[in-house]
């Protein structure tokens, strides 16, 4: 066990890497190194990271995520997964090499910040408590996505409004189907993260007798889940359009990625396991 | 076995193209398909000639020939091909030959689109590929020169499949699909409207259509002008000038093609109209000299507006893409050439019996597999012995034969048996 997750930590980011460089060569060269090698490669990595966390669950016997270490791989898995859903249900690849770029980042902070294993903590083997953070870190993933494609979409967008054409022209999907996905990844980002903040103001003082809503985590949570929420608004009533909702996506990424390092690390009072 | 192909392989090309002359020279020395088989049955009829293969398109005329005497069927084909329609073709630098390993890497070349005036263009492919068709009607290739067609088609294919040289727009038509492209999932079922009837709103519609637009509004000044524009296309529906303004709200996709000599949409109008369409994306292409788009518009968000000189980088960024894939469309004919070459360097008569050997023994090995367990065993030494006599008698004439008769001239009987005792499997 210990093997299989030392070993992880080097060949996670190693596998994430290989197929990243895979997808590129699709993206800028046309083809991968391989016929079909990027798809199988990520569902290799993707195997790789379910017994990566089996293992994690199994020897701390509690949610793999009781570390930055261990939510930041967390995430990550989420990122590849939504993204291989994606690949598979669209049959488009084109987006590959962003989205598995993402999840190599992740999981490289993930192996750097490894540590010693955690302590075993009572809040980490409460089921609701499981689900809460299960919920979170998906919809951070989520969102993560979804701010990959709002940059490709802007991208995009700029090139075309510009009329100067780079190397990435004619080789993403059109802004329809950027924006399509998304929307599609807000979407889920938005009911997982929903749930996720039903979950920890319902059942927080049940859990953790500490918790209080000024919690500087649960209010940086809070105006991420309402930038979304104004922005799916926005959206349905179709005052807003694809380059908006890229611009909401980035906007809500870089809340998240605030609330996730710089409260964790400087400001949060006992929501600090996250 | 490989071979020199520059020494041995016995190709002439004699052509004429748009480097060494001129659209009128081009049109003179250009045949259509009736001459096109006329040529090639008076060449063929030569004895100077045993193989003629003939490519006549708008940029280029060459003659393919697997010569009996190289010197003759050079003035032959130069005669009879270029000079009886233009004599000045015999001026210097008015034509090339080329010969072996050249002339076939230069059919290879054309094929994948590398030797056309515009880089990497689609058509050629098809135009070498119904040059071979004739030729074949006509029985005026044979084993040498049919072979060479297929490998010119097969890199022509790959350079397309496997490489950028073919991708991209180069003519504004494809520049507003490739712009639409990138913004709309698919130009099937999406508003198009058509400001304009003339030559370039017709060339582009055509683009459209072609990359599979089903629905065209046409807005002209002239009513009459755009009748005929939609008795041209059946898509077409029209409207009165007039009205554009209200088309605007519903349309994806706006072709500004006309004379004007202002704008026909400031940005006010534009405005206007984005605002009723709730900011949905609109793509404008302004074709119009001077421009029929107040170039403002393209501030508002969600307007992608393009005229002659972005359409222009489009192009150019193509060309910048396709140059680049020369490399490796050079790669693929090198592996082209080096699989002819393998074939040519076969149609030896040696390694051609010993592949006939080799299939005879392979097929003698499965039948006595099969059978030799209804014989008892004492009989299995001779059941070997006889039927490897039985081989070796049956083949030993032919094998003969070909030894004492085939040579680099006369490779049609060697390609037979390859063909009828499918040797090429076994090669």
């Amino acid at each position: 066990m210990t093997g299989l997750i030392k070993a992880s930590v080097v060949l996670l980011p190693l596998a994430y890497l290989l197929v990243a460089i895979d997808y590129g060569a699709l993206f800028f060269g046309g083809r991968s190194l391989r016929p079909g090698s990027a798809s199988l490669g990520l569902r290799l990595a993707l195997a790789l990271h379910v017994a990566y966390l089996i293992a994690l669950t199994l020897q701390s016997r509690q949610l793999p995520a009781a570390t930055m270490s261990q939510a930041l791989s967390f995430v990550a898995f989420s990122i590849v997964t939504v993204y291989a859903f994606v690949e598979w249900h669209s049959k488009e690849s084109s987006t590959g090499f962003w989205m598995v770029s993402l999840g190599f980042v992740f999981s490289l902070l993930s192996s750097l910040m490894f540590g010693p294993e955690p302590t075993e903590r009572v809040l980490f083997a409460n089921p609701i408590f499981a689900i809460h953070v299960s919920l979170a870190l998906m919809g951070y993933a989520a969102f993560a996505v979804a701010a990959s494609y709002g940059f490709l979409f802007l991208r995009l967008y700029r090139e075309l409004k510009a009329g100067r054409f780079s190397l990435f022209f004619g080789k993403l999907p059109p802004l329809e189907v950027l924006e399509k996905m998304m929307s599609g990844a807000l979407l889920f980002g938005f009911v997982a993260l929903t749930g996720a903040v039903v979950i920890g103001l319902g059942w927080a003082q049940d859990v953790d007798p500490n918790a209080r809503i000024t919690d500087p985590k649960i209010i940086t949570t809070l105006a991420t889940w309402l930038l979304y929420a104004a922005a799916l608004l926005l959206r349905r009533l179709r005052r807003w359009q694809g380059r908006e909702m890229a611009i909401a996506s980035l906007a809500g990424l870089a809340t998240i990625l605030f609330s996730f390092f710089a409260v964790n690390l400087w400001f949060s009072d006992f929501h600090t396991f996250l | 076995m490989p071979a020199d192909l520059q020494r041995d392989l016995p190709i002439l090309l004699v052509g004429v193209d748009h480097r060494c002359a001129e659209l009128e020279l081009r049109e003179r020395v250009s045949y259509d398909q009736a001459a096109s088989e006329e040529l090639l049955v008076r060449l063929i009829a030569k004895s100077e000639i045993k193989e003629a293969l003939l490519l006549s398109t708008c940029n280029r005329t060459e003659i393919y020939l697997r010569p009996e005497n190289e010197d003759t069927a050079f003035q032959l084909a130069l005669d009879l091909v270029f000079l009886a329609k233009a004599p000045e073709i015999s001026e210097e630098g008015r034509f090339y030959v080329k010969r072996g390993e050249e002339a076939a890497r230069h059919l290879l070349s054309v094929a994948a689109g590398l030797e056309s005036m515009v880089l990497g263009e689609p058509e050629i492919l098809g135009q070498v590929k119904q040059a071979a068709n004739m030729a074949d009607a006509l029985s005026s290739t044979g084993a040498v020169l049919r072979r060479l067609v297929r490998s010119a088609i097969a890199a022509g294919g790959r350079a397309r499949r496997e490489t950028a040289i073919a991708e991209g727009p180069v003519s504004f038509g494809y520049s507003a699909v490739e712009l639409a492209n990138n913004i709309f999932v698919e130009l099937a079922g999406r508003s198009i409207l058509m400001l304009g009837a003339g030559e370039t709103a017709t060339a582009v519609s055509r683009s459209l259509l072609e990359r599979g637009a089903t629905e065209i509004r046409v807005a002209n000044r002239s009513a009459e002008r755009a009748r005929r524009f939609c008795e041209e296309f059946p898509e077409a529906t029209s409207l009165p000038f007039e009205d554009r303004m209200d088309a605007l709200i519903d349309a994806d996709l706006v072709v500004a093609a006309t004379s004007a000599p202002e704008a026909i949409l400031t940005r006010d109008d534009l405005a206007r109209a984005m605002h009723k369409r709730r900011n949905r994306p609109l793509l404008i292409v302004d074709l119009g000299v001077p421009r029929d788009v107040d170039p403002r518009a393209g501030e508002l968000p969600n307007l992608f507006l393009h005229n002659v000189d972005s359409l222009n980088e489009l192009i150019q960024h193509t060309l910048r893409k396709r140059k680049a894939a020369i490399p490796a469309v050079s790669r693929i004919l090198d592996e082209e050439i080096e699989r002819f070459g393998i074939w040519f360097g076969s149609l030896a008569a040696a390694p051609v019996v010993a592949l006939l050997h080799r299939r005879a023994e392979q097929i003698r090995r499965q039948e006595l597999a099969s059978l030799r367990h209804r014989f008892p065993e004492s009989l299995h030494e001779d059941l070997e012995t006889l039927t490897k006599s039985i081989v070796r008698k049956v083949l030993h004439h032919p094998s003969s034969r070909l030894r004492e008769t085939v040579d680099a001239e006369n490779l049609e009987q060697l390609a037979a048996v390859r063909d009828l005792f499918q040797l090429d499997d076994e090669a």
